[in-house]
């Protein structure tokens, strides 16, 4: 089982670092370097994290807990009206970073009033792209328990909402967080940012029960394997988008066109196999933008005996 | 519930002069709304413009309700008292002297005139063809009208986004501004104008 960790240190004998990941069969996810310090998101092999640990200690920087790392989050509000942009769903979205996720900010077309709020069965469908959505509920308890509640009734992938007045459940969702409704200003108070806390908590707990569920019918590949796979590739090399390759719990996101590249796609080679053979590879909603969604172990081995 | 002195959140304490009256049937809703107004308005830098607000919130109806009563400001100033004048052929040169008052100093005018026959020569210079100097020198400038829309922007800022059905009632000094989201119904309007003429002669507690 493959572990996300981020490295935070200084870039004097940072290839000891990056050999070792790659001794121990792990993969370099995110670089980032900012002069002479340099952060490092990798996965690494369970087992060989007190090895990576030691190295790290050895050059003087620290290894961070990413439990977010290798997720790609929506944060969803009803608009993108000033009413709910930009805070608290940026404010959420920025926090979930710091945990390693990917955020999208997303704001429905039609999704404010409380009889007239309404989701499209397109945004639904970008919707589940991601691994996870947030909704951003606000202030009327008598609206969210009634009618807000509809717009993520049918949605496939785990839902936090986040809601203003104390609700004790709600219906359809994983993760409930209570006490953040509509914002003017940026969550910077200590009790705002607990705030914040419990959210990222409440999607770590949803993330990681995803985790299991993967875990139990375990993927062919892990979705890091495949990207040091497509890092190789020219059209991921030239792309200038932010995060070329985005991983997600079950597969991955690549920023490539995908009538131009699905052949060159289907033919990429991991392990042995073509992605074609372990994985479904689909067109993303959002423009310009593959979805690699990985075959479980028990579906690629089952396809090759037949 | 009665007047609330200061507004229940700590970061506002301190910071704001405006009363409020709250009436609903969520608590939540309520105070979250009272917070965001505070807020909004000291954002805007015209917290210390609003004397009292009322809010009415039913979310079960779909019904919002604010009214706003304005703080009366120091009057009407000539313009005599923040330019001078001088009779040219053809119209009156103005130099302004108090720069905070050129911009509604020029909106006055092109309102009164039109804007061909008035020029902005320089930023504190203008000349307002066909005029005399002395009736230019008798007009009043009215600091409300800044004032009441700014105000109505900061309401619009806190309505929920989905009221798109509103109305409004406005006098002097109290603003009031009624929204749902279907339809208007009598007894919504007829709601406001009890808020609204409460706000205009309060009612002894």
């Amino acid at each position: 089982m493959y572990e996300v960790l981020m490295y935070d240190g200084g870039v004097h004998k940072i290839e000891e670092l990056f050999d070792l990941i790659e001794d121990v069969g792990g993969f370099v996810l995110q670089k980032t370097q900012v002069q002479v310090m340099i952060t490092l998101t990798f996965a690494i092999p369970g087992e060989d994290r007190p090895l990576i640990q030691a190295k790290a200690s050895e050059l003087g920087g620290k290894i961070i807990e990413v439990p977010l790392a290798g997720t790609e989050i929506a944060v969803i509000g009803p608009t993108l009206g000033r009413h709910h942009m930009p805070h608290p769903i940026c404010d959420i979205a920025e926090h979930l970073r710091r945990y390693g996720a990917i955020t999208i900010v997303m704001g429905l077309a039609r999704g404010r009033g409380r009889k007239t709020c309404q989701i499209s069965a397109a945004e639904k469908a970008i919707i589940e792209e991601y691994d996870c959505a947030i909704f951003m509920l606000g202030n009327f308890k008598e609206c969210i328990t009634h009618e807000k509640i509809d717009l993520f009734k049918d949605i496939q992938i785990p839902v936090v909402t986040v809601v203003g007045p104390e609700v004790e459940s709600l219906p359809h969702c994983e993760g409930l967080v209570c006490g953040v409704g509509r914002k003017v200003e940026r969550m910077r108070r200590s009790e705002e940012i607990a705030k914040l806390e419990e959210i990222a908590d409440r999607v770590k707990d949803v993330i990681g029960a995803r985790r299991k569920e993967v875990e139990e019918d375990p993927l062919f590949v892990h979705p890091s394997e495949v990207k040091d796979a497509l890092d190789d590739m020219d059209a991921v090399q030239v792309c200038l988008r932010p995060a070329p390759v985005v991983l997600h719990v079950d597969g991955l996101r690549v920023k490539i066109p995908y009538k131009k590249h699905l052949k060159e796609l289907e033919e990429l080679e991991v392990y042995g196999h073509k992605l074609k053979d372990i994985a479904t590879i689909s067109d993303c909603r959002l423009g310009d933008s593959t979805i690699i969604k990985i075959r479980t172990k028990a579906e690629v081995e089952g396809r090759v005996r037949s | 519930m009665g007047w609330a002195r200061r507004c229940f959140h700590p970061a506002c304490w301190g910071e704001t002069l405006v009363e409020f009256e709250l009436e609903g049937t969520e608590q939540y809703a309520l105070e979250s709304y009272q917070w965001l107004l505070e807020r909004i308005l000291i954002d805007m830098g015209i917290s210390t413009m609003v004397e009292r607000a009322h809010f009415v919130i039913r979310p079960d109806q779909t019904l919002f309700i604010i009214s706003l009563k304005v703080k009366q400001s120091g009057g009407k100033r000539p313009v005599y008292d923040i330019a001078e004048m001088e009779s040219r052929e053809g119209g009156t040169y103005i130099n302004i002297k108090d720069e905070s008052y050129a911009p509604r100093l020029l909106a006055t005018l092109w309102r009164t005139y039109g804007r061909e026959r008035v020029q902005q020569l320089t930023r504190l210079e203008i000349f307002v063809d066909g005029v005399p100097s002395e009736e230019v020198s008798d007009m009043k400038l009215d600091p409300d009208e800044d004032v009441r829309s700014q105000l109505l922007d900061a309401l619009w800022r806190l309505l929920p986004e989905g009221l798109k059905i509103r109305q409004e009632i406005y006098d002097h000094e109290v603003m009031t501004i009624v929204a749902t989201e279907h339809g208007m119904t009598v007894d919504f309007i007829k709601e406001a104008e009890k808020v609204h003429n409460k706000m205009i002669v309060p009612e002894d507690d």
